[in-house]
């Protein structure tokens, strides 16, 4: 895994992909941080955060585009799956760096935390819960477009999918708020990765939150287990 | 070394590759050749495991490829017809990188990456992104990827195609080398370059081996030559595969005769008169009679379009 691991993360710094996320990001958060902070005077990052959590599907798909479409064109795929790799290894590997390079974007907006801090008093088990939380929620994410990525032919189709399967996670967070429909609504809530993120934001932090976090990314990464080895029985 | 029994691919309820039969032995080096869309490169991916059969088995040095894939894949240096490159790697990181997956300790490594890249005359180049390099250089970075761990099997799949001479006559020459020392399968277009590197043929044509031979052996004249017999199919193998003398009899295409009795086949066997003479009275004695008979050329093209029609 951890051959995967590297040179998925050489790539990420290798070619413009992994500066766009990381631009993109900071540039999103930025201005989010400037407008709630600097000019509204907010003395925390709830508001940038929260905000982010519903704007983030634009973002992760940039990560995930390429994960598999690049080694199907290339014909590198096959050699992949007949190595002494195992899918899972394969997965993992590719998972885990683009959580990597995630994590490092997060890790720049701490400087944020540092102005929060030299010019307010800020709550920091909020700010640490709440940059916990988004982080799982950028891995839950990263998650689902492994899995949509792991199932396109191109890196078009990758982003499109991606960029649907997030879409519809966020607003089924949106709708489950409003609709008091039964069934529907539990299905929705149990969907709405936004709303249990809502505790984080909110400086709760519980472990059924974080469990079901790590339990939805891992099934979202079985998925993608089984549709990547599907594709050594075409 | 490597044998392939009834062989089937079929996408969808298209087929792909039918029936395929053959055996390779260690160290032979072997030519695959038909025309474009004949089965060649889905034959080639199911020997190198990376395309699943819909039937048949294919065992590489006593192991079942199908079953496990891992295990024969070990065996096999495979260049596909598009060298499976990473274009924003530089070439010693990609070596290393398919190195590390196809297990190669790490404490050798260098020494032996070092050895192919200078089989490969790729050691000038070992810095660039292989998104820089000339097609000539792609695909010998391709070959490199495939010698990785000295596989005793080697298959390429059209190897000099969008190359200039000059860089051809290299990878011939590297091809030609290789394959004193590895089994080699060749697919090629370019017949000239199959009997240069090549002992053995396969034709493949509309999914089906239509002839396998040594090359000498195809090119001695008369020993082989097609035949249009009025009769069914299944009779007139039968028949002309007891006559003494005939090596292999292989049904070939006939769309226009077959509504209306006719077959065609291939048939190699012994050079001279004496064979086709023993045919023709066998098949009188049977009441089938032979409407066309028509000798092969001497040269590996004739026979190729002659088997290609």
């Amino acid at each position: 895994m951890y051959i995967i691991f590297r040179k998925e993360v050489s790539a990420y710094f290798s070619t413009p992909f992994g500066f766009i996320f990381m631009g993109i990001f900071l540039l999103f958060s930025g201005i989010i941080f400037t407008t709630y902070n600097l000019v509204g005077g907010g003395g925390d990052l709830n508001g940038m955060f929260g905000l982010f959590s519903n704007i983030s599907f634009m973002i992760f798909p940039v990560l995930t585009i390429k994960m598999f479409a690049d080694e199907r064109r290339n014909g590198i795929e096959p050699i992949l799956l007949t190595s002494r790799l195992t899918t899972v290894q394969i997965i993992l590997g590719k998972y885990f760096a683009a959580c990597f390079l995630f994590l490092v974007t997060l890790v720049v907006t701490g400087v944020y935390v540092v102005i929060l801090k030299i010019y307010g008093f800020p709550y920091m088990s909020a700010i640490i819960g709440s940059y916990i939380g988004f982080f799982l929620l950028g891995a839950a994410f990263i998650s689902v477009c492994t899995f949509t990525a792991s199932l396109a032919d191109n890196s078009v189709t990758a982003a499109v999918s991606s960029f649907g399967a997030l879409v519809g996670l966020v607003m089924a967070g949106a709708f489950s708020r409003t609709l008091e429909i039964p069934v529907l609504s539990q299905i929705l809530s149990a969907l709405a990765l936004t709303r249990q993120y809502d505790e984080f934001i909110r400086g709760i932090f519980r472990p059924g939150p974080v469990v079901y976090f790590i339990g939805f990314s891992a099934f979202f990464l079985c998925l993608a287990v089984v549709s990547l080895g599907r594709r050594r029985f075409a | 070394m490597i044998e392939v029994k009834e062989l089937s691919k079929y996408y969808g309820d298209k087929p792909g590759v039918m029936n395929v039969n053959f055996s390779i032995d260690s160290g032979e080096a072997v030519g695959l050749l038909g025309p474009n869309g004949a089965g060649k490169t889905t034959i080639l991916k199911m020997l190198a495991s990376q395309m699943l059969p819909s039937a048949g088995s294919i065992t590489i040095e006593g192991i079942d490829a199908i079953i496990n894939p891992k295990e024969s894949a070990r065996c096999i240096g495979f260049l596909p017809e598009i060298p499976p490159l990473y274009p924003d790697m530089d070439v010693n990181s990609y070596l290393q990188f398919f190195a590390e997956i196809k297990g190669i300790e790490s404490k050798g490594r260098a020494a032996h990456l070092n050895e192919i890249m200078e089989m490969t005359s790729i050691v000038d180049v070992k810095g660039r992104l292989i998104k820089n390099l000339s097609k000539g250089y792609r695909q010998r970075v391709g070959l490199a990827q495939a010698l990785i761990g000295f596989p005793p099997v080697l298959i390429l799949d059209e190897p000099t195609v969008g190359l200039d001479p000059k860089q051809i006559t290299e990878v011939r020459s590297l091809i030609k080398k290789l394959a004193q020392e590895h089994t080699v399968i060749l697919s090629s277009h370019i017949l000239s370059e199959v009997k240069m590197i090549c002992s053995r043929i396969l034709i493949v044509n509309g999914g089906r081996l239509i002839l396998q031979d040594r090359v000498e052996n195809l090119e001695k004249s008369g020993r082989s030559f097609t035949i249009r017999v009025k009769g069914g199919r299944r009779q007139v193998k039968k028949i002309l595969s007891a006559v003494p003398g005939v090596r292999e009899v292989t049904p070939a295409d006939d769309p226009a005769g077959e509504s209306a009795g006719y077959c065609r086949f291939l048939v190699i066997g012994e050079a001279g008169d004496a064979l086709r003479e023993a045919i023709f009275r066998k098949l009188a004695s049977e009441n089938l009679p032979i409407v066309e008979l028509h000798t092969m050329g001497n040269s590996l093209e004739d026979i190729f379009l002659e088997v290609t029609v």
